[in-house]
């Protein structure tokens, strides 16, 4: 039965033509050996019947795959009848370089150009006639996807399978003279050889061998006249390097690409050549200047849809967490006569405040993580990453420390990990030490909530500059140690993949939202519930002996004791109470429990609904359903905030209001009435100290114990210092 | 060609994309992809997706990741998607 074997580049439609051919005569398994797939059908032309074989798709032939391996034993060994690679007609430069590959084993191949649809789609206009000429083979152009050309392709396709074989064929590429000669002599060496020569077409073998294929010399070394004919091709190979100062598959590889580059100027006409849309937006978006600027516009969005138009959710959760959820479980525990006993305690003051505390802020990271998908799922983060790569390189940082600290945006751990990418020891130490000061996206509640407590009109101005400062105090420390401990004179560039623009899809941008914010509601489930328990436990337990166990002013209790030896150090900062130090001491463990900590240390327990306010528990879910809807409204109000138009009625405080009253009291207090200030301090201190640890364990993993040490000092001390010059300059020049 | 890219790597001031490269040298993207792979084999490009540490993480250890193991690349729901990048082998 004659065989016709389909070869192609990945995505070119191969597959396409195999089922339109085949239709339900095929079968897939594996390929002997390989678990790569198999397909495998009948076709009928007339009264013939010919087995369709697919190979795998391959960009070339190099044996470096077993993809590649599989196409080139098969088209070698099995010597189909007829080769039918399939081309994609709008890339034509890089699919005719594994065309020219089977040029070289077999002179039975038709070169099928698909999609021709979308090349005159495109304006191409491809000379068939004078690639068919040029490439000594004939060429059909079709469009697989709907058929046409099939039939003419599969009439030429029978038409060479039924035509003599070609014993001795010259492929369309000559090499540079020097190499021909070579070949040439190995050719000959292989002709004197039977065994050799019927086993292989003998140009091919000669290019193999001269480009050192340890699979080819494998196959061939057990034949007789093998041994010889290696050292012979290792010889010629060492004499052309030597020629021409590089590797022999290189040079080869050279030339090939240089004849398929003269080759498709000759055939292919009306190539688009003017700037396209995509090459205008990146025109700006990948200036220097207007990419930055356009990278702090799409920031300063996506914080304001993290704070403003958040705000109606988080408003929503405060109420239904702390009025709805605690108001009804105390009713349940009532029931079980529990409402006054340490497990009440433990439930509201404990748990609730916690994690709900925490909870509240889910609406934040949505936006952030929506932002971060849209980024992403557009194409602008490529982008974005090679405008941030040319600062970096002019701060004399290595442009590829980039990748981390980006991801350093996300979470701090990762991007401790990513520094292994980096190729020198002081690269991946310098950008090591750099990451934990980008600020992640747990960071993100606690400058909501104080951003919105002390500038409720300029939340997403506050947050941007937390992000930037970030970015800033990341670049000056780096630019210093660079001058400094890690010397270095150069900088390698760098070749960034930018995929096209594309709309992002609702579906990609939900699955990698809901992600996100699963992974943090898993956190805030195991970790900030575990703290939030542990927190209530030293809450609970009293020191000066006069009150009960879980039944003590939170002042009086263990956690205020012990936080209180450290507040003497954020005194000069502005925020020196033991509420504050509290939160900052737990932050140390994860930044997310900074929030459920104040929640809990600051806790306002909210007041049972007198009776003539008690609805009953399906009036109250039913006005917790209405207010939803209308949370959702107004969130849709907030939208057109981001530009300046304001449709909310009144302004939605961003922070649950009775803890935020609180903490604003606290601030005030230990700042001497500068609150506003105090709460900016508090911010640049959460920005700059250690992020959590898990980082530190992700830094000592990597770094070593030594340099995680002085990471972790010399970020206690960056951010003391910068909050101490926050607040005390702040004083002086608000005085 | 081949060779053109790593001497336009080697003397470029910036990072380049893959599309201003192409139009320096005159030739397809795609085709520009397959160069550029060839020296990947070769071992003079390093490809770089952002996730190479990753790939031998075990555990996360963040609680934002939930402390759930991490096979891959990219397991790390919060890891952002940095794009492919090549630099030249040290």
């Amino acid at each position: 039965m004659p065989m016709i074997a389909l070869a192609g580049n990945p995505n070119t439609g191969k597959t396409t033509i195999f089922n339109r051919l085949t239709g339900a005569r095929q079968h897939t398994g594996n390929w002997p050996g390989k678990t790569v797939e198999k397909k495998e059908g009948t076709w009928w032309h007339g009264e013939t019947r010919f087995r369709i074989i697919d190979l795998p798709g391959t960009y070339s032939l190099s044996a470096f795959s077993a993809e590649e391996v599989i196409a080139r034993d098969f088209i070698v060994e099995a010597r189909p009848d007829v080769v039918i690679v399939v081309v994609d007609a709008t890339n034509l430069e890089r699919n005719l370089y594994l065309v020219l590959q089977i040029l070289e084993m077999t002179p039975a191949v038709i070169v099928a150009l698909n999609m021709m649809d979308v090349a005159r789609d495109q304006g191409l206009q491809i000379d068939i006639d004078g690639l068919s000429q040029r490439l000594g083979v004939p060429v059909v152009p079709l469009t697989a996807r709907t058929g046409e050309g099939l039939p003419q392709l599969m009439a030429t396709a029978a038409q060479v399978a039924s035509g003599p074989p070609t014993t001795r064929f010259l492929p369309p590429i000559r090499y540079s003279r020097p190499i021909e000669q070579a070949i040439a002599r190995l050719e000959e060496a292989i002709r004197a050889h039977p065994q050799l020569a019927q086993g292989y077409p003998a140009r091919w073998l000669a290019l193999q061998l001269l480009q050192d294929d340890t699979f080819c010399q494998e196959k061939i070394a057990h034949l007789p006249g093998g041994v010889a004919l290696c050292q012979q091709a290792r010889e010629a190979r060492i004499s052309l390097e030597a020629r021409y100062r590089t590797d022999i598959d290189a040079l080869i590889a050279e030339e090939r690409y240089a004849w398929i580059h003269r080759l498709v100027q000759e055939v292919i006409r009306g190539r688009p050549q003017g700037p396209t849309l995509s090459d205008r937006v990146d025109a700006v978006a990948m200036h220097p200047v207007g990419g930055l600027i356009l990278f702090l516009a799409i920031m300063w969005v996506v914080f304001k849809l993290s704070t403003d138009v958040a705000a109606p959710f988080v408003a929503w959760i405060d109420l239904f967490v702390n009025r709805f959820l605690a108001h009804w479980v105390l009713e349940g525990l009532a029931l079980v006569h529990l409402e006054s006993s340490w497990f009440a305690s433990l439930i509201t003051d404990g748990i609730l405040a916690g994690v709900g505390g925490v909870l509240v802020f889910v609406p934040v990271l949505m936006f952030l993580y929506m932002g971060m998908a849209i980024m992403e799922d557009s194409g602008y983060m490529a982008r974005a990453a090679f405008v941030m790569d040319g600062y970096m390189r002019h701060l004399g940082l290595q442009g590829k420390s980039f990748v981390p600290l980006v991801l350093g945006f996300g979470c701090n751990v990762p991007a401790i990990y990513a520094t292994r990418t980096l190729d020198s020891r002081t690269d991946r130490l310098l950008t090591g030490l750099l990451v934990p000061f980008m600020s992640c996206s747990a960071r993100l509640p606690v400058y909501v909530l104080i951003a919105s407590i002390f500038f409720p009109h300029f939340r997403t101005p506050a947050v941007l500059v937390m992000y930037l400062l970030g970015v800033l105090v990341a670049l000056t420390v780096g630019f210093l140690l660079r001058k400094t401990l890690f010397k270095r004179s150069e900088t390698s560039a760098l070749l960034i993949e930018v995929p096209a623009y594309r709309l992002p899809t609702i579906k990609n941008v939900w699955m990698e939202m809901t992600l996100r914010t699963r992974a943090f509601l898993e956190g805030a489930a195991t970790i900030i519930m575990a703290v939030s328990i542990v927190i209530w436990l030293f809450l609970a337990i009293p020191v000066n002996g006069q009150s009960a166990f879980a039944d003590t002013p939170v002042e009086h209790s263990a956690f205020a004791a012990v936080a209180g030896v450290m507040s003497p150090l954020f005194k000069p900062l502005g925020f020196g109470n033991w509420q504050n130090a509290s939160a900052l001491i737990t932050g140390f463990i994860a930044k997310e429990v900074v929030v459920s900590t104040l929640a809990q240390v600051y806790h306002v327990p909210q007041e049972s609904p007198g009776p003539e306010e008690d609805l009953g528990f399906w009036a109250e879910a039913r006005l917790a359903a209405i207010s939803f809807f209308r949370a959702t409204a107004d969130t849709l109000k907030a939208i057109p905030g981001i530009v300046g138009i304001d449709l909310l009625d009144e302004e939605e405080p961003g922070a649950p209001p009775a803890l935020g009253e609180a903490i604003r009291q606290g601030f005030e207090q230990t700042s001497g009435g500068r609150g506003a200030l105090a709460g900016f301090s508090f911010m640049v201190f959460v920005l700059l100290y250690t992020p959590c640890m898990a980082t530190v364990a992700a830094m000592r993993q990597e770094l070593g114990g030594r340099w995680t040490l002085l990471s972790v000092g010399s970020q206690l001390t960056i951010a003391w210092l910068a909050a101490f010059l926050v607040f005390q300059a702040g004083k002086i020049f608000l005085s | 060609m081949l060779h053109a890219i790593l001497h336009e790597l080697q003397t470029a001031s910036g990072p380049l994309t893959l599309r201003q490269l192409s139009r320096k040298l005159g030739v397809q993207e795609s085709a520009l992809e397959g160069m550029i792979q060839f020296w990947v084999r070769k071992g003079r490009l390093v490809v770089d997706d952002g996730a190479g540490g990753l790939s031998e993480m075990r555990v996360c250890h963040s609680i934002a990741c939930g402390l759930r193991a991490c096979p891959g690349p990219g397991a790390c729901p919060l890891t952002l998607k940095p794009p492919i990048r090549f630099h030249l082998s040290s």
